[in-house]
C-alpha cells in the first residue's frame, strides 16, 4: 500500500509518514470535498479499479480505502 | 530555499496531484521571493461549471514559462452575473486576459440529451438567439475592460439519437451547433480584442470519448476531465505569451540529420536523406513547413558545423530542397563553437536571445546551448525523425496578437539584409554602397491600412527616435484626422528587396513653424540617409506652407543613441537643453540638399 500512502501524501499535502491509520477526513484540515475526488480518481488509475458513486462518497478515512482496494484486487 | 524557476525544473509535474503539489511550491515561493523581474499577467477565467484544478495548473505551466500570473476565477456558474455587473469581481480585478469557457452541455442543459425534443425550426431560433446572447456577453466585457478575451466555441457532441441519420436532419442537433460555431466565428474575425478559441478541435484532438469523467461529473458538476486541463493551460500560453511580448521571431537551425538525414560532408550531395523516399520525405515536409513559417514573418538561420562549401552545395544543387539560400536571415557554416555562433547570430540580426528558438538533433549541443544560453528556446528534438515536422508543429511560441503586412514578410527582409552585408562588403566606401543600393524611398500620408504598422514602430523602435513617444492606433488615427498635423509614412526599396514601411514622422503644422514630433526609423534602414530624404520633404512642404522654421526636439533615452546627431548634421540649431530634452531650430531660408542617389516618390 506504499502507493496509496504516497497518493495521499501527494494530495494532502503532509508528509509520507504521517499517513497512518488515524488519517480521515474529519482529522485532516486539507482533505475537503475536491481533493477527495481528485484522489479517488487517481487511485482508480493507479490501481485499475473502479469505484461506484457510493463508494467514493462514502470513504472517509486511510483504511476505509484500503480495504476498498484490497477488496476490490482480490 | 528554492526559487520558482528551480521549482518548476525539478518537478516536472505529470498527475494531477503533482501539479497542486508544484502549485503550492510555487505560491509559497511567489510569497516570499522577488519576482519582480517576471513579467506578470492577471488572469480572469468565467466559466459554466467547475473549474478546480484550473488555477493551480496555470499556475506552474506559466511559471515554466517564466511567468507569473495571477488568477481570477468567477464564482460557479455565476459568468453571466459577472459579465453583466459593472462592480463585479471580474472588473474589480483588472484582467489582462479573460477567458469565457461556456459548454455545450451548459448551454443546452437536459436538450444535450434529447435534442429531438424541439423541432428543426426550433432548433434554428434558439440556435440565432444562444448565438446572439453568447456574442452580447462577449460585447458587454469589452464595454468594461480592454483585457484580451478568449472565447471558447463549443463542442460538437459525439452521440445523436439519430444516429447514422443525424446529418440527414434539416438543421440537426449536431448542425445547430457547427451553426452556433461559425457565427461566433464570423463575429470576431476582424475583432482584436477577442480571439476565438477552437475548443471543438481542442476536444477532437485530445479525444471526444474521455473528454468527462463521468464519476466527478455527477459528484461535482466537473465538465472536463482534469487530465485535459494541462493540454488546455498549453492553449491558453499561447495567447498569454504574445501579450507579454515572449513571442520568438528566430529559428535557428542545425543542418546535419536536422534538414536533412545524414552528413553532407561524409555522405556527399548524393547520399544524403532528402526526397521522395520515405525517410527523405520526413526531411522534406519538415522543411516545407520551416517555410511556411519563413512564410508568416519567422525568421530562419543556420549553426551548423561543417564545411561551409559542402553544406551551401546542398541549398545550391539538391534537387529536393525546399529551403535556399535566400530563405535564411544569417549563416554560420563553421567549426566554431555553437554557443558563439549563436551569439554572433542574434547580434547580428539585432534580436534578443529570448526571440530564438534553436532545432539541432544532437543531444550534446542542445545541453550546451541550453547551458551557456538559458534565454534560448532549445527543442528537444525527438529521436525519431519522423516526429520532427509534428514538433516543429506543436510549438506555440511564434503567436503574435495581430498581424501587418511587415510582420508576414519578415523572414524575407532579414534574408535580404543578409544580402545586402555582402554586397557592402564588396564596396569601396559607404557613398558607393549607398549608391549601389538603388533606392527608392516611398513617402505617404497615413492611411486605414498603414495606421496599425504606424503606431506599431512607434511602440517598438526605440534606437533612431528621437523623442521615443508611443502612440497608440487611435492617436495615430486622431492625428491623421487632424488638419494641423501630418502622419507620414516611409517604404525603403533596394535592389534586394522591400523593406515595407520603415519609417513615420509625425509633425504639427503651425501657419510659421512647423514642428516634428516624432521621427524614427526602424533599425534595419538605419545608416542609409533615409531620414535625410524625409527631411527634405518636409522642408519642402513646410516652405510650400509658407512657414519660416521646422523645430524639433531630441529626448535622449538609453536606447537612442543613433539618432543623437540627427539635428546637428542636418543644419538646425540648438536652441534649448533642459535635462534630456533638447530643442533644435532649422531656418527656413536656408537650402536643404536631399541625398542624390535616393529616389523619392510621394503619394
Amino acid at each position: 500500500m506504499d502507493e496509496l500512502k504516497k497518493l495521499l501524501a501527494t494530495v494532502l499535502n503532509i508528509d509520507y509518514e504521517k499517513v497512518d491509520d488515524s488519517l480521515s477526513r474529519e482529522t485532516t484540515e486539507e482533505w475537503d470535498s475536491f481533493n477527495h475526488l481528485m484522489l479517488m480518481s487517481e487511485i482508480e488509475k493507479e490501481f485499475q479499479i473502479s469505484f461506484s458513486l457510493q463508494e467514493i462518497e462514502e470513504a472517509r478515512s486511510y483504511s476505509d480505502i484500503r480495504t476498498l482496494i484490497l477488496d476490490k484486487k482480490q | 530555499m528554492k526559487n520558482i524557476f528551480d521549482i518548476v525544473q525539478v518537478a516536472k509535474p505529470k498527475t494531477i496531484p503533482e501539479y497542486f503539489q508544484c502549485s503550492r511550491k510555487i505560491r509559497k515561493a511567489i510569497n516570499r521571493e522577488d519576482t519582480i523581474q517576471w513579467p506578470h499577467v492577471k488572469i480572469a477565467i468565467l466559466s459554466s461549471f467547475t473549474t478546480n484544478g484550473m488555477e493551480e495548473i496555470l499556475t506552474v505551466k506559466c511559471c515554466e514559462q517564466g511567468i507569473i500570473p495571477k488568477l481570477y476565477l468567477a464564482p460557479y456558474n455565476q459568468y453571466n452575473q459577472e459579465i453583466l455587473n459593472p462592480q463585479s469581481g471580474l472588473y474589480a480585478f483588472e484582467p489582462d486576459l479573460v477567458v469565457v469557457f461556456i459548454d455545450t452541455r451548459s448551454i443546452l442543459d437536459q436538450r444535450f440529451q434529447n435534442p429531438y425534443e424541439i423541432d428543426n425550426e426550433d432548433r434554428k431560433t434558439w440556435a440565432d438567439n444562444a448565438a446572439k446572447n453568447l456574442i452580447m456577453l462577449v460585447q458587454q466585457i469589452k464595454t468594461r475592460s480592454s483585457a484580451k478575451i478568449i472565447f471558447h466555441n463549443l463542442e460538437v457532441p459525439l452521440w445523436s439519437p439519430m444516429g447514422i441519420l443525424e446529418n440527414k436532419q434539416n438543421f440537426g442537433f449536431f448542425e445547430s451547433i457547427e451553426y452556433l460555431n461559425e457565427k461566433i466565428r464570423d463575429e470576431f474575425k476582424r475583432d482584436s480584442q477577442v480571439f476565438v478559441f477552437d475548443y471543438n478541435a481542442f476536444c477532437s484532438r485530445y479525444g471526444k470519448q474521455d473528454l468527462i469523467n463521468y464519476k466527478l461529473y455527477y459528484l461535482a458538476d466537473l465538465k472536463l476531465n482534469l487530465e485535459y486541463l494541462p493540454w488546455l493551460a498549453d492553449e491558453y500560453l499561447a495567447y498569454i505569451k504574445p501579450i507579454l511580448s515572449k513571442t520568438k521571431k528566430c529559428i535557428v537551425l542545425d543542418l546535419d540529420n536536422t534538414l536533412w538525414g545524414g552528413i553532407i560532408g561524409e555522405d556527399g550531395l548524393e547520399g544524403i536523406c532528402l526526397g521522395p523516399t520515405p525517410e527523405g520525405r520526413s526531411f522534406m515536409e519538415f522543411q516545407s513547413y520551416l517555410l511556411a513559417l519563413f512564410n508568416r514573418g519567422v525568421i530562419l538561420a543556420i549553426n551548423s558545423k561543417n564545411n561551409l562549401d559542402d553544406a551551401l552545395a546542398v541549398f545550391r544543387n539538391h534537387p529536393h530542397t525546399i529551403l535556399k539560400e535566400q530563405h535564411f536571415a544569417a549563416i554560420r557554416i563553421n567549426w566554431d563553437d555553437k554557443v558563439s555562433n549563436m551569439i554572433d547570430i542574434a547580434r547580428e540580426l539585432n534580436i534578443g536571445l529570448d526571440a530564438i528558438v534553436f532545432l539541432d538533433d544532437d543531444k550534446l549541443n542542445r545541453e550546451m546551448i541550453r547551458a551557456e544560453l538559458p534565454d534560448v528556446l532549445v527543442v528537444e528534438m525527438p529521436d525519431d525523425t519522423t516526429l520532427y515536422l509534428k514538433t516543429l508543429a506543436e510549438l506555440n511560441d511564434f503567436n503574435i496578437l495581430q498581424i501587418t503586412e511587415e510582420d508576414l514578410s519578415k523572414g524575407k527582409m532579414y534574408a535580404e539584409q543578409r544580402q545586402r552585408d555582402e554586397f557592402q562588403k564588396t564596396v569601396r566606401d559607404l557613398s558607393d554602397y549607398l549608391k549601389g543600393l538603388d533606392m527608392t524611398v516611398t513617402i505617404e500620408r497615413a492611411t486605414p491600412f498603414t495606421i496599425p504598422r504606424i503606431s506599431q514602430l512607434t511602440q517598438k523602435t526605440n534606437q533612431f527616435n528621437l523623442t521615443t513617444r508611443r502612440y497608440l492606433e487611435e492617436d495615430i488615427r486622431r492625428f491623421s484626422e487632424d488638419g494641423n498635423w501630418l502622419v507620414l509614412c516611409v517604404d525603403v526599396k533596394d535592389k534586394f528587396g522591400d523593406n515595407g514601411i520603415t519609417g513615420v514622422m509625425i509633425a504639427a503644422r503651425d501657419p510659421a513653424e512647423w514642428r516634428i514630433d516624432s521621427l524614427l526609423l526602424s533599425c534595419r534602414i538605419i545608416g542609409r540617409d533615409v531620414e535625410k530624404a524625409l527631411l527634405a520633404f518636409i522642408i519642402g512642404e513646410a516652405k510650400k506652407s509658407g512657414a519660416k522654421k521646422i523645430s524639433g526636439e531630441f529626448i535622449s533615452t538609453k536606447k537612442n543613441a543613433p539618432a543623437k546627431n540627427f539635428f546637428m548634421n542636418n543644419g538646425f540649431s540648438l536652441k534649448s537643453k533642459q535635462g534630456d530634452t533638447e530643442i533644435w531650430e532649422y531656418n527656413l531660408s536656408t537650402t536643404y540638399k536631399a541625398p542624390d542617389y535616393i529616389r523619392v516618390i510621394t503619394r
